[in-house]
């Protein structure tokens, strides 16, 4: 028995899936795009333990696959073979028919850069959008998405402060723009907007008033000044920052045998 | 009485409708005998609409002036297209920046015939501010805050799917994948590769089953979407498709091109024909990709 069998050693990409489970509620619709392995093996976690109702949307395919023993990771990525699982095929017509209808619809999102009102930037960095310092691969259906759906997470691999910055150079996703409990309300944008931002070192939440990023817990191990360091804006934090909750035995174990028993998330 | 027209191309031939300065979508998968095609002929000046690799390939060549791509990204090969990250960043090309939704409404407004349709997903973004053509307007029933995507009307669009008979009857696997109906529906013309070419009996004891109606050109390229996928026949050439980006990566950063130029010309400039090209990839290397 290696040392990452035990409960209290995990990677902190194992612990930020577990902690998106426990946010997910039985009856959601989760929609993860590709290249992802973090949100995909949430959504997987939460499915097994405690959604048998949700809806699982990877690739256009929806599907309920809550009594399947195994499924690999990551093989959903552009995996055709995904439609072996599909309850139907949400691309028939076109993805986008029915956003009205999105409330239940949950999503995640990354970015080049995050700003401190939850705004993502997958266009690029630079001054002069003409000659990017670095040109990113474009917005993907974001814009659509985090306009529509009902609630949506940002998920990052690095906490630092080139990604997380005051204002990003270009938005592709709004979050809450420049703050304020209405700043979704005054651009039209019926979705909820980003609810947790969870990162290797922290989970950040956003101020019910300012929907300025707050921080909400820190992972075992980590210092408040720590993140505050890595953060390249000023965070809000609360008198009283709580200590993440680390994974427990059942999740981990899970996790390992039935979400990813590859360990594409023990890779560190 | 003439007899029905057949609508059978091979690819070279198929390869003369398209030339330089056209605005051509690719689907998804991407069709990749089609694209080697516009490589090996030296194509320049395209406006490509397309997502994923297919684009950076066609970058790679010096065939693009301009990309209208959603997502120029290589899924878990690599989070940005090298080339196409290497030509934006140095301004060789440009990028009409959009979103899926967008995209769509743009092909959806030229089907129809439309000058613009709304959309809603990019409201409040930088989108409109790095592409012009999209308009933010207040919109004269509710008043609200919506994008004008203009229409999008390629001169041809060229999908991959997985049978056709001799008059454009087209049928995918699977579905028709999310994007394809959007493209030839707004294309003047549409070319459709399959892997397999069936009777039109077939194709009327399911009439159903037939996505496109109508295709002006149907080209049989078994294995056409290698190093991607086609649902139903094969998986995508993972190592293939990861070759492929380190010699891009490669040129991108140091400059030095020769792997990526040996690359292009080993695969899409050199082999005389689609069967010649798969002669290259082996035929042991194929059947590993087999799907089921």
């Amino acid at each position: 028995m290696t040392g990452a069998d035990r409960a209290s050693d995990y990677t902190s990409r194992e612990l930020m899936a577990i902690l998106l489970a426990r946010d997910l509620v039985d009856g959601d619709h989760l929609q993860v795009g590709v290249a992802l392995p973090v949100p995909e093996a949430a959504v997987r976690l939460a499915h097994i333990m405690h959604g048998p109702n949700m809806e699982l949307i990877f690739l256009g395919v929806r599907m309920n696959v809550h009594t399947l023993e195994h499924l690999p990771l990551p093989a959903y990525n552009w995996d055709c073979r995904v439609v072996r699982w599909a309850e139907s095929y949400s691309d028939r017509g076109h993805r986008f028919d029915q956003v009205r209808d999105w409330h239940r619809r949950v999503f995640f999102i990354g970015g080049l850069q995050i700003d401190a009102y939850g705004n993502s930037n997958l266009i690029g960095i630079g001054d002069d959008p003409t000659r990017l310092r670095l040109r990113g691969p474009g917005a993907v259906g974001t814009p659509t998405l985090t306009t529509h759906v009902g609630r949506y997470y940002i998920v990052l691999n690095h906490h630092d402060r080139r990604t997380l910055v005051e204002r990003c150079d270009y938005i592709s996703a709004v979050g809450w723009d420049r703050g304020g409990a209405d700043a979704r309300q005054r651009l039209g944008l019926p979705g909820g907007g980003p609810k947790y931002c969870v990162t290797p070192l922290a989970v950040m939440d956003f101020d019910e008033h300012s929907k300025r990023m707050r921080l909400h817990s820190v992972h075992p191990g980590v210092e408040v000044d720590q993140v505050r360091a890595q953060t390249g804006f000023e965070l809000i934090v609360p008198t009283e920052v709580p200590v993440t909750a680390p994974p427990t035995a059942i999740e981990l174990e899970m996790l390992r045998t039935r979400v990813d028993p590859d360990g594409i998330l023990r890779k560190r | 009485m003439s007899a029905r027209q057949q609508r059978l191309l091979d690819e070279r031939a198929a390869a003369t409708w398209l030339e330089d300065g056209m605005t051509i979508a690719l689907g998804e998968p991407a069709p990749m005998a089609m694209v080697r095609q516009m490589i090996a002929r030296g194509l320049r000046d395209l406006t490509v609409v397309a997502g994923g690799l297919a684009i950076d390939m066609l970058v790679a060549a010096g065939c693009v002036k301009k990309t209208i791509s959603y997502y120029a990204g290589g899924g878990t090969a690599v989070p940005v297209a090298p080339s196409f990250r290497y030509a934006a960043e140095r301004g060789e090309i440009t990028v009409w920046e959009c979103e899926e939704g967008i995209l769509t409404s743009g092909l959806e407004a030229a089907a129809k015939g439309l000058p613009f349709l709304p959309w809603r997903g990019g409201v409040g973004t930088s989108l409109a501010e790095l592409n012009p053509e999209l308009k933010v307007f207040s919109d004269p029933i509710a008043g609200q805050i919506l994008l004008a995507v203009p229409a999008i009307e390629p001169d041809i669009a060229i999908v991959h799917a997985a049978a056709a008979d001799a008059y454009g009857n087209v049928q995918h696997c699977g579905g028709p994948g999310w994007i394809d109906l959007f493209l030839c529906r707004a294309a003047r013309r549409t070319i459709v590769q399959v892997e397999k070419i069936i009777s039109n009996e077939a194709v009327r004891a399911d009439p159903w089953a037939t996505t496109i109606a109508g295709a002006d050109a149907v080209v049989c390229l078994p294995w056409g979407a290698h190093p991607f996928y086609s649902r139903g026949y094969y998986l995508q050439d993972i190592p293939f498709v990861e070759d492929y980006v380190a010699c891009a990566a490669h040129a991108a950063r140091t400059g030095e091109r020769s792997a990526l130029d040996g690359f292009l010309d080993r695969y899409c400039r050199e082999p005389a024909s689609h069967a010649a090209y798969l002669e290259r990839i082996g035929l042991e290397r194929l059947l590993a990709l087999h799907e089921y």
